[in-house]
């Protein structure tokens, strides 16, 4: 039993596995991901507010700021660099029909948030997308053609 | 926005973890971290270590015992949205949880974390008042079961000894009389309330027999106000009447979203809203 300011953890990052890397205890998920040159995971506010690092964890969406890199041993870890399957690729296409971002800042989380609104199989109206999506800030308010891609993609795949 | 440094333990069972924590008063429990994290990347806590209870088996469970639903310290607050059990015994919690931000961090905070790290203007810790709810705490000498309202002492601040772990909550059930109301003021969905309220009330004959207020977001905890239920009981709502009463037993507390006076304002009028959803 030892407590230690380094730890050497597993896990996989979009199917390809880190064995036995050592992190920094303090260092959160974001920030070991990047290092990694993962970079498409976003970084706006570490407090868990804007959405921007949200990245799925074991098969759900989590902040990837608000979670430990160490926290992730034996984890399966999805950023917005594996979005590589049929459905993405549609959502992806509706993002850019609907010109669904303007600086792009927030489209990883917007888009990994989408994700997990696909993956729940609900048929839900513009304004539960709006609910859905309130965990995620686009600042240039972009946020109509954010629903209008969202809500195509539901439209079309559910 | 970094965390200060820290050391890490993953406990495999709670009987490691307590003997940890009873070793390092500067060390905290870590289980979901979704209150914890933004309070380390902001650098208002500085532990020695961090003891991840995370990985413990068994510790998630949802289940009814007797009078009572026990909630495993580590489900998270989705994992209690999506129950059965819940959605039959206890439906108001779910309603109540889909309060608490955001669904990406419902997925990964804990029921027990957010009841044993007290934010005075979170929800849970209030509901745990308002419900009666038990306090399962594990220690070196064994297990000790504290009321809610004596739980929390003041600004986060509980009753939890340096060698103990907060291991479940057991809700009393609700019998078919008794309802559980709460409602909220806030700037946006999501965010910490500027004043909120839960409350228990217990009708006979479609009139209130007893009535428990318990206020979040508005001091330094839970803030039960017996003398104003009183006043609701007996005499219904009257503003100015219900605004004196709380002012007398509540010390609000003003912060960055509304000033003390604008909480006693919110308060008093949140006993409306709900006399309104009772009548519904």
């Amino acid at each position: 039993m030892s407590a230690k300011n380094s730890v050497n953890i597993s896990f996989s990052v979009n199917g390809e596995n880190f064995d036995d890397v050592t992190v920094p205890t303090r260092q959160h998920l974001a920030d070991y991901l990047r290092s990694q040159g993962l970079t498409g995971t976003h970084l706006g506010c570490e407090q868990g507010a804007c959405g921007a690092c949200t990245i799925e964890l074991d098969g759900v969406a989590v902040r990837s700021c608000l979670v430990l890199a160490s926290q992730a041993n034996g984890s399966s870890i999805t950023t917005v660099e594996g979005f590589d399957d049929e459905i993405m690729e549609k959502v992806k296409n509706n993002f850019l029909k609907h010109n669904a971002f303007q600086c792009g800042f927030c489209s990883p989380g917007m888009l990994m948030t989408t994700k997990e609104i696909i993956s729940s199989k609900k048929k839900l109206s513009r304004d539960e997308i709006r609910a859905e999506i309130s965990g995620n800030y686009c600042r240039c308010t972009g946020y109509q053609s954010i629903v209008d891609a969202i809500e195509e993609s539901i439209n079309e795949i559910n | 926005m970094k965390a200060p440094d820290f050391s890490y333990f993953e406990a495999q069972n709670i009987e490691d973890a307590i003997k940890y924590k009873s070793e390092d008063d500067e060390a905290i429990i870590l289980a979901g971290g979704q209150s914890l994290l933004p309070a380390l990347n902001m650098r208002l806590s500085s532990p020695s270590c961090l003891i991840d209870i995370s990985k413990i088996n068994n510790l998630n469970e949802i289940k009814v015992e007797g009078d009572f639903i026990n909630i495993g310290a580590l489900a998270t607050h989705s994992d209690v949205m999506n129950n059965d059990l819940i959605h039959e015994r206890l439906p108001c919690l779910v309603d109540i949880l889909k309060m608490v931000a955001h669904a990406a961090i419902r997925n990964k905070g804990t029921h027990g974390g957010s009841i044993a790290y007290g934010d005075p203007a979170a929800e849970l810790p209030a509901f745990a008042v308002a419900m009666n709810a038990e306090i399962i705490l594990n220690g070196l000498a064994g297990q000790r079961i504290v009321d809610a309202k004596d739980f929390y002492l003041g600004l986060f601040e509980t009753d939890l000894k340096s060698d103990e772990i907060l291991t479940a909550i057991r809700y009393p059930l609700l019998g078919h009389n008794q309802h559980l109301i709460f409602d909220e003021v806030c700037r946006r969905h999501g965010d910490y309330a500027m004043a909120g309220l839960m409350a228990r009330v217990e009708l006979e004959q479609s009139q209130i027999k007893n009535l428990d207020l318990v206020y979040f977001a508005t001091g330094d905890k839970p803030n039960i106000a017996q003398n104003t239920a009183k006043l609701v009981i007996n005499d219904g709502y009257d503003y100015e009447r219900l605004k004196k009463s709380l002012a007398s037993e509540i010390d609000f507390a003003g912060d960055l979203n509304s000033s003390s006076e604008m909480k006693l304002h919110l308060a008093t009028i949140l006993i409306n809203k709900i006399l309104n959803k009772l009548e519904r």
